[in-house]
């Protein structure tokens, strides 16, 4: 076990840790915060796999703009701040298949790499990834930045509210239905469950 | 090192992005458990390329993770979009009672 | 030799072309066909006189056959279509012509004005063609289909006025009187050629027949069982007792009808077939002596029906049925050509009495004598024809029913004298039967000619084509005899003319042997040949011999002669005491206290025929056969209906709606029920979805793993 290893396996327990927590967290904000350090973790995980342009990359794309586009988003869909159930009716049935899983795709990983000895990390310098990129994967690249514009474009027009519509949201006839709702978050039952309710200003979290 | 390190912490990204993506009720969780799992596959990815394959002049696994980071922004954003729709629709992103589809 | 024999073809086909041709266009003639009935017939006549002739000349000629084969069965089983001329169909050819061609003459005058006039002439020659296609053939189908056409025409005939219900039931009892009878015919003929099968191709020929028998080939059980059956057939054609009972009915025809068919030849077919297989006859005592006594029954009982009549045409009906009587016992008796003679004579003036009846009625408008009275002034030419017929049927020494009947009579003494009891039955009873004869033809024509008129009617003589055939039948019944009389030459006669090769002159029976004593009174044996036996009483002789069938020229028999003359003179007398003046107060015939009443009663045999007979099939069986046939037959009809309906509707109950139906509804319900069930997996619970699949995912990728 090399100085090498031992970092790794606490920036490891730091991500694992963290991803945990971010799948059972009750506080939605949390959960969206140890999202954060879960990537942050991922990103040292690249820097000891010597996959240094990746790491950087992953904290200017992941962490700096993902994790601002899963606030905004959990803000402004009105996710409650504060502690709440938020686990579905399907907790059982995620135990167990993310358990399996893990089970069965450990023992394989083990079992096909588990007697491969160790091996020296060295990842490309910059200069050879850039070189890369625009020499075998140019294609790709330039097919990404279309998919990129596409996605934006994509975006606007599915958030774009209808032509008419003022800035107002949640004017809509909710439609009956039974809800499973947890008895201990009555006091945050969304006003806007009431069949047209009043204007969206007044809400509260 | 071992590429097995790497690889389990992988797998057990992944498998709490499962767990994520069945067991959670907000709609944006839900997205969030799968960003978890694409990330999960970019340690894969990355372990394969450095640990395996380091002398492949194309750095085929590090450049798919790129691409991947790449593509996932963009899924991220059209799915909070979509999220957003749900939400005007609806006034709530709680998947469990987006059950129109059911029988 | 004889070149008209090939052609007695014509002489039958030619009435079939005229009945034909008469049905056709007869309605558009002048004569309204009675014109070509009298032509075809008058060829016929002619062309049968050349045979007879020939016949007779050259007489005992060889018969000739000619026939067409047909064996449809390829080899084995030949039938036959064709004609067997010799003496005997001569003879019959004659006789059936020349009645046949005066009826015709005689009804285009009597039947004038009446109704379907062209219908009875194609009937007349269409009797005349079946009579002769019976006496001509040369085999017994042949013969069966012309005795069944004869039956035919006689039935048509005499329901020829079927307005009236009882001429329907007259030709209706006819009818079935013969067709009793006709069930014996074609089981004797059945059993004879049963009995030839397995010596010829031709089991039905009657030359090999005779042939056969003569030659004791034929099995006892064969010549008995046959000839007794045909013998049936013969008891009811010929009028025996007791099938006579449709004979004095049958006397609703016309009177050229009774005249042709139920006096002269119809009646004697019968008596025609007995004669054609008397060979077969010959070998069997028992069937001779059953022949014999229906006939000695019939001669006399029959003969004395005849005195209670007061129908003129039924006296004369019952004297055909007693005369038939006659000939049948002749043949029982070994008379073979007595019979055959008398068949002959009678045929000719038992025609002139009913054609002179027919005149008689014409002109009082009645049937009975009762009505008649005084005629002899009014219609002489009718009363003189009719007086010697009368004589004739009476037996009044030298017209030919002399001749004939002590034929017969002398037969009968012949065979009593070879020793059996029904010669002496037939001689004896003969004579009676002829006292009787007598006295009922004399008190006939007694109320008839003299007298006063009694009828409402003024009589006047008939016409000439009326006494035109009445006159050559008056001539006939008396020249007729004396073909066979002491007064014939030893060849040709009549015996020589209806002898055969078979039935010639050493011709014997095979059950009759002479004993050696003879009576005095009675010969033992006729020898043929020998020359004849002086005249006076015949010598007895001690001769041993066989019995022989031809008896040779008869001699005059003076003690029989006298006989005669004595039951003549008397039964005459006794009518002129009773009716010679007209008729009495009380007629003796019906004061004759319980006879009367059994003679009017007609023995009670139409009773018992009608009681228990036709009762019993009329309103039992043919109740019973319409019980079975529409409650039986139809409620099993309708039962199988039921069932099958029943057995539908259940099916499709059961079947179709329950099963069939039930087990595609069930297929649809368990569809349904396994929708209904399956459809929550179906949640709406996208989390749900994505747990199965990875779910899924791992069981795949163990199963991956595993096969590696």
């Amino acid at each position: 076990m090399t100085g090498h290893d031992v970092v790794f396996v606490v920036v490891g327990l730091v991500t694992a840790g963290a991803a945990v927590l971010t799948v059972t967290s009750k506080n939605l904000m949390h959960a969206a915060l140890y999202f954060a350090v879960t990537l942050g973790g991922m990103a040292g995980v690249f820097l000891t796999l010597a996959a240094d342009f990746l790491a950087l990359v992953q904290i200017v794309v992941y962490v700096g703009a993902v994790t601002v586009l899963f606030l905004f988003g959990l803000m402004l869909t009105r996710a409650p701040i504060g502690r709440e159930a938020l686990d579905g009716q399907n907790r059982g049935l995620g135990m167990a298949v993310s358990g399996g899983l893990f089970v069965v795709l450990s023992t394989l990983v083990i079992g096909a790499f588990g007697g491969q000895g160790t091996a020296e990390v060295s990842g490309p310098g910059i200069r050879d990834f850039g070189i890369a990129i625009f020499a075998d994967w140019v294609l790709p690249f330039e097919v990404l930045s279309m998919l990129l514009l596409a996605a934006l474009i994509g975006a606007i027009v599915l958030a774009r509210r209808e032509s008419g519509e003022s800035g107002e949201e949640s004017t809509v006839t909710r439609i009956e239905l039974s809800v499973d709702r947890d008895p201990d978050t009555a006091e945050h039952e969304q006003p806007a469950l009431t069949a047209g309710a009043g204007s969206s200003g007044e809400e509260h979290p | 090192m071992s590429p097995v390190g790497p690889l389990l912490l992988a797998t057990f990204l992944f498998c709490a992005g499962v767990y994520g993506v069945i067991a959670r009720r907000n709609a944006v969780l839900v997205l969030l458990s799968v960003e978890l799992m694409l990330n999960a596959v970019n340690i894969n990815l990355v372990t394969f390329q450095n640990l395996l394959f380091p002398d492949d002049p194309a750095v085929t696994g590090q450049m798919f993770a790129l691409f991947i980071i790449g593509v996932a922004a963009a899924e991220v954003g059209v799915g909070l979009a979509i999220v957003f729709n749900m939400f005007r629709n609806r006034a709530s992103v709680d998947v469990d009672d987006a059950d129109l589809m059911r029988w | 030799m004889e070149p008209l024999l090939d052609y007695a073809w014509v002489v039958v086909v030619l009435p079939l072309l005229s009945a034909v041709l008469i049905t056709a266009f007869g309605k558009q003639l002048p004569g309204k066909g009675s014109e070509l009935g009298i032509a075809s017939l008058a060829i016929s006549w002619l062309l049968a006189l050349g045979i007879a002739w020939e016949t007779f000349v050259n007489s005992p000629i060889e018969p000739v056959e000619r026939a067409i084969d047909w064996s449809p069965l390829g080899g084995g089983f030949i039938f036959e279509l064709g004609i067997l001329v010799d003496g005997l169909t001569a003879v019959m050819l004659l006789l059936v012509t020349t009645v046949s061609f005066m009826v015709h003459i005689y009804s285009r005058e009597y039947m004038r004005g009446e109704v379907r006039f062209t219908y009875f002439f194609a009937m007349l020659s269409l009797f005349t063609f079946s009579m002769l296609l019976l006496v001509v053939s040369n085999n017994l189908l042949q013969a069966v289909i012309g005795w069944e056409l004869v039956g035919l025409c006689s039935y048509l005939l005499i329901g020829f006025y079927w307005e009236g219900k009882s001429n329907q039931d007259a030709g209706n009892k006819a009818f079935m009187t013969t067709k009793f009878g006709d069930v014996g015919l074609i089981v004797g003929v059945i059993v004879l050629s049963a009995g030839m099968f397995s010596m010829t191709d031709t089991p039905f020929n009657i030359l090999q027949i005779n042939e056969a028998a003569a030659a004791g080939q034929l099995s006892t059980t064969t010549v008995v069982l046959g000839m007794l059956m045909i013998f049936l057939g013969c008891v009811s054609k010929s009028g025996q007792m007791p099938l006579h009972v449709w004979l004095p009915d049958a006397m609703a025809g016309p009177t050229p009808v009774s005249a042709l068919i139920h006096a002269a030849t119809m009646v004697t077919a019968g008596v025609f077939l007995l004669a054609r297989l008397f060979p077969v006859v010959a070998q069997s005592q028992a069937v001779m002596a059953t022949i014999a006594i229906f006939g000695v029954i019939t001669l006399f009982f029959g003969g004395l029906l005849a005195l209670v009549q007061d129908d003129l045409k039924k006296i004369l009906a019952y004297s055909t049925i007693s005369q038939l009587g006659y000939m049948v016992a002749a043949i029982g008796v070994g008379g073979y050509t007595a019979s055959v003679f008398h068949l002959f004579t009678h045929g000719f003036f038992k025609a002139l009495l009913f054609l002179g009846a027919g005149s008689l009625i014409h002109a009082v408008h009645s049937n009975n004598i009762s009505d008649m009275g005084g005629l002899a002034r009014a219609m002489p030419h009718t009363f003189w024809t009719f007086i010697v017929g009368s004589l004739a049927l009476a037996g009044f020494p030298l017209t030919a029913g002399f001749f004939s009947k002590d034929e017969i009579l002398i037969a009968g003494d012949l065979w009593a004298g070879a020793g059996f009891v029904t010669g002496s039955l037939v001689y004896w009873v003969g004579l009676a039967a002829a006292f009787v004869t007598t006295f009922y033809m004399a008190r006939a024509c007694f109320l008839i000619f003299a007298g006063e008129n009694r009828s409402h009617h003024a009589p006047h003589e008939s016409g000439k084509l009326i006494l035109a055939p009445l006159m050559v039948l008056a001539v006939l019944s008396v020249a007729s005899g004396y073909l066979l009389s002491p007064f014939s030459p030893e060849q040709p006669n009549f015996e020589t003319w209806t002898a055969t090769p078979i039935l010639d002159e050493e011709a014997s029976y095979p059950f009759a042997q002479e004993s050696g004593e003879a009576d005095a009174e009675h010969s033992a044996v006729g020898v043929v040949g020998d020359g004849v036996l002086a005249s006076g009483t015949v010598m007895a002789a001690e001769k041993e011999g066989p019995v022989k069938v031809l008896h040779g020229v008869p001699t005059w028999h003076p003690d029989l002669l006298a006989m005669v003359l004595v039951l003549f003179s008397l039964a005459v007398f006794l009518a002129y005491r009773f009716y010679g003046k007209g008729l009495p107060e009380r007629d003796p015939t019906l004061s004759m206290g319980r006879f009367t009443d059994v003679l009017v009663a007609k023995y009670g045999f139409d009773d018992f025929g009608y009681r228990y007979i036709v009762v019993p099939v009329r309103d039992r069986l043919s109740a019973a056969a319409s019980y079975s046939s529409n409650v039986l037959i139809d409620g099993v009809v309708a039962g199988v209906g039921r069932a099958t309906k029943n057995a539908a509707t259940t099916t499709y109950r059961v079947v179709d709606q329950q099963v069939i139906d039930g087990s595609i509804n069930g297929a649809a319900f368990s569809a349904a029920w396994w929708s209904e069930k399956l459809k929550r997996i179906q949640s709406g619970d996208v989390q749900r979805y994505a747990g199965v699949l990875v779910a899924g995912t791992i069981v795949l990728v163990l199963a991956f793993a595993a096969a590696r």
